[in-house]
């Protein structure tokens, strides 16, 4: 009697259980969430979640998608083997069809092969190893720039603009590069090697270097060495700041040229005050840009501050909130299906012209999933602002000479 | 040459950090023989303290030692009386799992409370140097240096002639024969321990002109401790100096000449070396301390 009496308990419970699934799925559209939130990526891991938390927020409002809600099911990626775990636990436990992420490439590394290789789609709003997008995955997406990108902007910007500054021809300019050790700083480092041969730049030295070091004047010295006439820095939040100073302290005679990450973000100018005046860095669409070309920028800014009390701390939040309207465009096409597919059709049909996003992005997906339409601009710190210098199109001002740290 | 010397004179500034950090652990390690995995969590705890004390009443990051020894000291007191304590008896892998845990709960918990964000203070004399000869010199880290050579000598003189000094050196050598002698073992690693900590403080507070603060900073900093004393010898302070400024030029002459992404496996090659032909390291007291804690 008690056996069937349990029996009809655990009937009932998973059935309601089951019914309860149902409901909810009717009116809500479940996304997988994947971005580092503790250890040491934590700082822009959580800048990138608001960008995509200020989308969702703001897309229910208006209706949601398809006319479901979306939620996220979120998890925190703080190590490789978290992202490949939690990858792993979201697919297959919690029954997501769709991920979204990642900020770090070697957290987006891990965490999408899980996702490709079980079929489903993987979208990257912010991480930007060139590898990313070149493993030939067919459910494999990213709608930000790559490292490639952020060379190229780089380069443009040196041959275009800093040569002729420095009254020097292209092929008489010298770099180094100094880069973090990650996936991250080892992508970017090797395309801009690349790029910098190709357009006929000298690459004088290269010195990677592990992003928790708490002495950098090693890197500093064989700079000194090398006397390029302007470091290339590649690093995280404070290897960023640890580089600047050291480079002030030991007297450092080449500027340096942020690309991404830590030279951007607002505590990079808070802690070396002055030394980090005239500091250029290639970055996503920072906040003081041509508004006429990144349409919806101000609404962001607003949405931002009115629900975290603080402006944005970097423009890695901008880029995930523009890559997660791209995800909710493309399943507003699919009607909310997540079927690999389905997405594939309405990802690839997808087409959004340059300008027209709050980043000045456009959409346009390439067969190996990269989004196309993503120029990278050059921004400098002006009395604690980061302003866009370069291209034209884009820019607030004009570049000013970047002086030594 | 002035590139040579300019990497030496960088390796001993830093070195002078690590020995001060790496002297409270050689506290903690040597008497109490518990692998605190958590030290470096010290050291951010203190680097917070230093800059909340900045940022919310201005105090400068020097004056701010004032208050974070004391505090450092309880805190080191009650973390030994509450946590320690209870698992002394157990094995040491139980105590390792317990400092792990707790170094991870202190990391979440500043994530908690102080977010990701990359804190810095900004003082006036952050980035200032002197020049001798076309080598650069950077004041806070030559404070710090100057800080960790002063402690060193403060403590050799404590545990040399003071009786509470010459119970914990007794402790170091043979616990259990200490106890015997009537030493009060217990106190005594209260004591050790509140000293370590504190020690460990003053090296954070002292970090902070010249770093920066966020959650995991600690972990860099449990490592390089532990490489440092067991190089420099349990019990030994001035081998723990000795050692620290050791590992500061070896990784700064191997950042320079070699590379600065191998640094870190040069010392790392050079302390397992050591532990293979020298297990009771360079300056350590002989026989019985090679053990490192692990009974």
């Amino acid at each position: 009697m008690k056996r069937i009496a349990l029996v009809l308990v655990l009937f009932a419970v998973s059935w309601l259980l089951l019914m309860g699934d149902a409901v909810c799925a009717s009116k809500t559209l479940e996304i997988g969430a994947l971005f580092p939130l503790s250890g040491s990526l934590a700082l822009l891991g959580e800048e990138g979640f608001r960008g995509v938390e200020l989308a969702r927020l703001q897309k229910n409002k208006a209706g949601g998608v398809a006319g479901a809600q979306i939620v996220y099911v979120q998890a925190d990626v703080s190590t490789e083997e978290a992202a490949r775990s939690e990858a792993e636990r979201l697919i297959e436990q919690k029954n997501v069809h769709l991920i979204i992420g990642t900020y770090a490439s070697s957290r987006c590394m891990a965490a999408s092969e899980v996702a490709a290789r079980k079929g489903i789609p993987y979208f990257e709003l912010s991480a930007i190893a060139n590898e990313i997008t070149g493993r030939g995955y067919k459910t494999m997406w990213r709608t930000n720039p790559t490292a490639l990108d952020f060379s190229r902007a780089q380069i443009d910007f040196i041959v275009g603009w800093l040569a002729p500054q420095l009254k020097k021809k292209p092929s008489d300019m010298k770099l180094s590069i100094a880069h973090e050790d990650s996936d991250y700083g080892t992508s970017v480092a090797a395309s801009f090697s690349r790029l910098a041969k190709e357009a006929g730049v000298q690459v004088v030295s290269v010195e990677p270097y592990a992003t928790n070091s708490s002495d950098l004047s090693p890197v500093i010295l064989r700079l000194r060495e090398a006397n390029p006439d302007i470091v290339i820095g590649v690093s995280y939040a404070q290897d960023a700041i640890l580089l600047s100073r050291q480079a002030h302290e030991l007297k450092l005679k080449a500027p340096i040229f942020g690309t991404g990450g830590g030279h951007s973000l607002r505590s990079f100018a808070e802690a070396l005050g002055p030394v980090a005046e005239g500091v250029f860095d290639a970055d996503f669409t920072q906040y003081a840009v041509n508004p006429d070309f990144c349409p919806g920028l101000q609404e962001f800014v607003s949405l931002y501050k009115e629900k975290y009390g603080e402006p944005p701390r970097s423009g890695h939040s901008l880029t995930n909130y523009i890559g997660a309207f791209v995800v909710f465009d493309i399943l507003e096409k699919t009607g909310g299906d997540m079927d690999p597919e389905a997405v594939y059709k309405a990802a690839m049909s997808l087409d959004i012209p340059l300008g027209k996003t709050a980043a000045g992005w456009g959409v346009k997906f390439g067969e190996n999933g990269q989004n196309t339409r993503v120029p990278v601009f050059i921004t400098q710190w002006r009395g604690g602002n980061l302003v866009t210098v370069w291209p034209k199109s884009a820019a607030v001002t004009e570049p000013e000479t970047a002086k030594a740290q | 040459m002035d590139l040579c010397l300019q990497a030496l004179v960088s390796g001993l500034l830093m070195g002078g950090v690590y020995a001060l950090i790496a002297i409270g652990l050689n506290l903690i390690f040597g008497v109490v023989r518990i692998i605190n995995f958590a030290h470096g969590e010290f050291v951010m705890l203190a680097m917070y303290l230093t800059y909340w004390l900045h940022d919310l009443y201005g105090l400068d990051p020097y004056l701010s030692v004032v208050i974070v020894l004391p505090v450092m000291f309880f805190f080191g007191a009650a973390f030994q009386r509450v946590i320690v304590q209870p698992i002394q008896s157990t094995s040491s892998i139980m105590k390792i799992f317990t400092t792990v845990g707790v170094s991870l709960l202190m990391q979440n918990l500043a994530l908690i409370f102080w977010k990701g964000d990359f804190r810095t203070i900004n003082t006036s004399y952050s980035m200032s140097t002197i020049e001798v000869f076309n080598i650069m010199i950077s004041i806070p880290r030559l404070v710090a240096f100057a800080t960790a050579l002063a402690s060193i000598v403060v403590l050799y003189f404590f545990l040399k002639y003071t009786s509470a000094g010459k119970a914990l050196r007794a402790i170091v050598e043979d616990n259990s024969v200490a106890r015997l002698m009537g030493v009060k073992v217990e106190k005594h690693y209260l004591l050790a321990f509140g000293l370590g900590t504190a020690f460990t403080g003053l090296g954070g507070a002292l970090l902070m002109p010249f770093s920066t603060v966020y959650p995991t900073v600690g972990f860099t900093y449990t490592l390089l401790a532990f490489v440092v004393v067991v190089l420099g010898g349990l019990g030994s302070m001035s081998g723990t100096f000795l050692a620290g400024l050791f590992i500061g030029v070896v990784e700064s002459f191997g950042g320079t000449f070699v590379s600065p992404a191998l640094k870190e496996a040069i010392y790392f090659g050079i302390f397992i070396l050591a532990l293979l032909v020298r297990p009771q390291g360079l300056f350590g007291m002989g026989k019985g301390t090679e053990e490192v804690g692990l009974q």
